[in-house]
């Protein structure tokens, strides 16, 4: 059964399994010392963009793309928790990079309420519902006193300098990328991720032998809720105003499940190649190309990757690596 | 009170309407073929869009607009089905749910570009007249547009239950290998079914043109609106639709009676969740009510 | 009212669901014109398999299908009421929301051009079963299984098909009701139609065979005419079982 998961733990034995690793390590301390010693604001800007979508399409993806649950309300939670820590900023005067944590658990209590009724649905209903509720809570944003509604919320300046604050957002963003894509990695091999995947491609057969599909679901969902309001507590100080339009924008939601499927959904490597993809087209694009013309595109790219390269590019290199060893495998074995 | 109470029966009832038209599609599409069409409300969109086009340029009718755009989407409908919607048929459940709402974002994206997002209004001589009937202010524009709406309900629903091709089009829905050896060329008649859907989708953002102002951007809201139609309705049934769709127009104008806008959205929204949990059984897996 | 039925020979074929796991290996048959022809065999022998290949909702990767020596493997399942073939499906059918009558109808889709012949080919059939006369604005999933079926039979016969193929048409049904549909196969053989049955019923089936063929593993087993078979029916079904 095709589908546009990335089918592959496992996959990879022995010293294969840890190229690809060493390799996204390299890559990770080549990011380090760029970090380290870049001084141009707009890159180091750019990828801290980079970063914090990786977080939130790692997050996405537990659920999304090992479970099958494809969320698109993903901006719920990381505005829940971006309002989170700026409400808290705003009354009691306290640092999103404290109260972040606590961010993250607003979103992952509000990920658990509006889990009640939509964990019960499946396929198309659980993402018209998702992305339906983004609006809902967005107008509830707006008329809540406590959230100044579209006056929107300021939050305080770090003192640094710009260059300062982008390198700051940039590390941060990344050892969080590294962290949650070390977690990804982790569920992945674990009972969990077994569950999720088998929940993912017959759910009900999945109940029958004995998985706790209910347990699984809410806990998968509370952990990525969790992951996305920390983000979320953080991206308030970085964006430093916060109103209801752009903090719970479905483009934020839409994205997400974007770079996912671009990537390779239910792959840790997925959103590692899907987010940079992603913005760094758009970027390159949007010199040309008007945000309009570039959404249009992206999607145009969505739908062919959909029905044509299942598992994005990870699927393609799963592909073309399987392939290679058939073709290593086959001259001996013909019977 | 008593007039207050007719007018909000009689507003309800004709914005109901022309929420019933718009869910009629997305129903029948999904409970027929199985395909939920997330960008159903993208044509709707584009369907106010077009009105409004003819208005600008032509100073064409609305209302003959409402009947041009019917052949109009049904042809784009079969296009996009032929294109697109027999590969997310055959492609797993998640893969064309992505897809589709590739589609929709590529249509919603196409129509900011055509024509930025700006809020629209058709304003035609009958906008801003009304009738008064028993005390009851009815605008004309709601009523025509109600009109309308249920005009084309009714064709449907008589298309499906008395032509031999609606029926060869529900029983498809019902069992479509027996279709299938019956003689019916299932594919092409999906094709009919779907143009069908856009067709409708089409003509009910003409009405909805009509009545609301409009921009590409709230193609999404009308998504929410003909989803919770649907479910309210339960899937494939014109019948049930029509009702549902009374159901949320009755509702959301004794709610805008009572409470903030704003709030309005809010009660649906949590009406569609609280429907969800209660009706769960049938949404879960292949659900399709009788055609 | 006599039809003229050609001859339906399968060749060699191998097919199956699932590519390199083929669950026909290689199934070749004759079905003689007006002629019942049964196909027996244990559960995955893949006679239904066949059926579907027969039928076009399942292409074959080898081998031939012909009817009156013209190759039909390719064709749609529903270009095949064109060549006179139709299929009867295992289990329920009808449509269930629509009525009976609407059912009947349906069945002569590749006959609407001509509404008026559409008409009098659905009277034929409500003539044919009186007993659905009384039931036909009914909706046909409220009935019985023995009512559904005849609407499912009736159906089946209003394009005036040549080649039936049937798949297990007792199965849920009551014995009394069983032994009816049997009769109306040897009806519809005496009406100069060819049948061809896949059938789970051994003894039924048997009773009524011209030629009987068996498939076991999705190769041909024995065959012969029937009665080859109208000994010891338990020591073959025990064969099957490996008992």
């Amino acid at each position: 059964m095709l589908s546009i998961f990335f089918l592959g733990s496992g996959e990879s034995r022995g010293w294969r399994r840890w190229i690809g690793v060493a390799f996204w390590l390299a890559v990770l301390v080549a990011l380090v010392l760029y970090g380290l010693i870049g001084t141009r604001l707009f890159y180091l800007s750019t990828l801290g963009t980079v970063f914090m979508y990786i977080v939130l399409t790692q997050a996405w993806n537990i659920l999304g793309g090992y479970g099958g649950y494809l969320n698109f309300g993903m901006a719920t939670f990381f505005g829940t928790g971006a309002y989170a820590s700026a409400i808290l900023f705003h009354y009691f005067g306290l640092s999103p990079f404290l109260t972040a944590p606590l961010a993250g658990v607003a979103a992952a209590i509000a990920g658990l309420l509006i889990g009640i009724p939509t964990l019960r649905l499946r396929g198309a209903y659980f993402a018209l519902v998702t992305m339906i509720i983004t609006f809902a809570v967005q107008i509830l944003v707006l008329n809540l006193p406590w959230t100044q509604g579209a006056l929107g919320i300021y939050m305080q300046p770090t003192g640094l300098t710009p260059l300062g604050v982008e390198r700051l957002f940039y590390f941060l963003f990344l050892g969080l990328a590294a962290l949650v894509t070390a977690l990804v990695y982790a569920i992945e091999r674990s009972n969990m991720g077994w569950a999720l995947v088998a929940i993912r491609e017959d759910e009900d057969a999945a109940e029958i032998v004995g998985v706790k599909t209910i347990e699984v679901k809410w806990i998968a969902n509370a952990i990525a809720c969790f992951i996305a309001g920390v983000v979320g507590g953080l991206y308030a100080q970085r964006i430093m105003y916060l109103e209801p339009f752009g903090t719970f924008s479905f483009d934020i939601s839409l994205n997400t499940v974007l770079m996912a499927v671009i990537g390779g959904a239910g792959a840790w490597q997925g959103p590692l190649i899907g987010a940079p993809v992603v913005l760094l087209v758009a970027d390159t694009l949007r010199v040309t190309f008007t945000s309009e013309v570039n959404r249009a595109i992206f999607s145009i790219v969505v739908i062919v990757i959909a029905l044509f390269v299942p598992g994005g590019v990870m699927g393609l290199i799963h592909r073309w690596r399987r392939k290679k060893r058939v073709e290593v495998n086959a001259a001996p074995e013909k019977n | 009170m008593l007039t207050q109470i007719g007018s909000i029966l009689a507003d309800g009832i004709m914005i109901g309407l022309i929420y019933a038209i718009a869910g009629v599609g997305l129903s029948l599409v999904l409970g027929i073929m199985g395909v939920v069409n997330v960008a159903h409300s993208a044509f709707i969109m584009l369907g106010s869009f077009f009105a409004f086009e003819l208005f600008r340029r032509f100073g064409l009718d609305p209302i003959i607009s409402f009947f041009l755009a019917f052949p109009v989407f049904l042809g784009a409908g079969v296009v996009v089905y032929r294109l697109l919607i027999t590969r997310v048929e055959t492609a797993a459940q998640t893969q064309g749910l992505v897809a589709m709402f590739g589609l929709m974002v590529l249509l919603e994206s196409l129509g900011t570009i055509a024509w930025t997002t700006d809020t629209r209004v058709i304003t035609v001589g009958y906008t801003n007249t009304s009738m008064v009937v028993g005390g009851v202010v009815l605008a004309n524009v709601k009523l025509i547009a109600g009109a309308l709406a249920l005009l084309l309900i009714g064709a449907f629903w008589a298309f499906l239950r008395f032509t031999l091709m609606g029926r060869a089009i529900r029983a498809m829905g019902q069992n479509r290998s027996a279709a299938m050896s019956v003689g019916v060329n299932v594919r092409q008649l999906s094709a009919v079914m779907f143009g069908l859907g856009i067709a409708c989708a089409g003509s009910a953002g003409v009405a909805l043109g009509m009545v609301f102002p409009f921009s590409p951007n709230t193609q999404i809201l009308w998504l929410a609106w003909a989803f919770l139609v649907v479910i309210l309705g339960g899937l494939g049934n014109v019948a049930n639709t029509l009702a549902a769709g009374l159901v949320v127009g009755l509702i959301q104008t004794a709610a805008a009676a009572f409470m903030p806008f704003d709030y309005v959205y809010l009660v649906l929204y949590v009406l569609l969740a609280v429907i969800l949990v209660v009706r769960r059984e049938g949404l879960s897996g292949a659900t399709r009510r009788a055609i | 009212m006599k039809v003229s039925a050609p001859l339906l020979e399968v060749s060699n074929i191998v097919a199956g669901y699932i590519p390199g796991h083929p669950i026909l290996r290689g199934v070749n048959l004759r079905a003689e014109p007006g002629k019942i022809t049964v196909i027996l065999g244990p559960n995955g022998a893949g006679k239904s398999t066949l059926l579907k290949v027969i039928s076009g909702f399942l292409p074959p990767e080898e081998g031939v299908v012909k009817l009156g020596g013209a190759d039909i493997a390719a064709l749609p399942p529903h270009r095949l009421i064109e060549h006179g073939v139709a299929l009867l499906p295992q289990g329920r059918s009808a449509f269930p929301a629509l009525s009976v009558v609407e059912n009947i109808e349906l069945g002569g889709w590749t006959l609407r051009a001509d509404r008026k012949r559409l008409r009098e080919a659905v009277e034929a059939m409500l003539s044919r079963y009186p007993h659905l006369r009384p039931l036909q604005d009914r909706a046909a999933g409220s009935l019985s299984g023995g009512q559904q079926r005849a609407v499912e039979i009736a159906r089946l016969l209003v394009p005036n098909p040549s080649v039936l193929l049937i798949d297990e048409p007792s199965v849920g049904l009551s014995p009394i009701v069983a032994r009816q549909v049997y009769q109306e196969l040897v009806a519809f053989k005496e009406e100069g139609r060819t049948i061809l049955l896949v059938d789970q019923d051994v003894r039924a089936a048997i009773k009524v065979a011209d030629f009987v063929y068996v498939l076991n593993s999705g190769r041909n087993d024995v065959q012969g005419d029937r009665s080859a078979f109208e000994g010891d029916l338990g020591a073959m079904v025990r064969g099957w079982l490996g008992v």
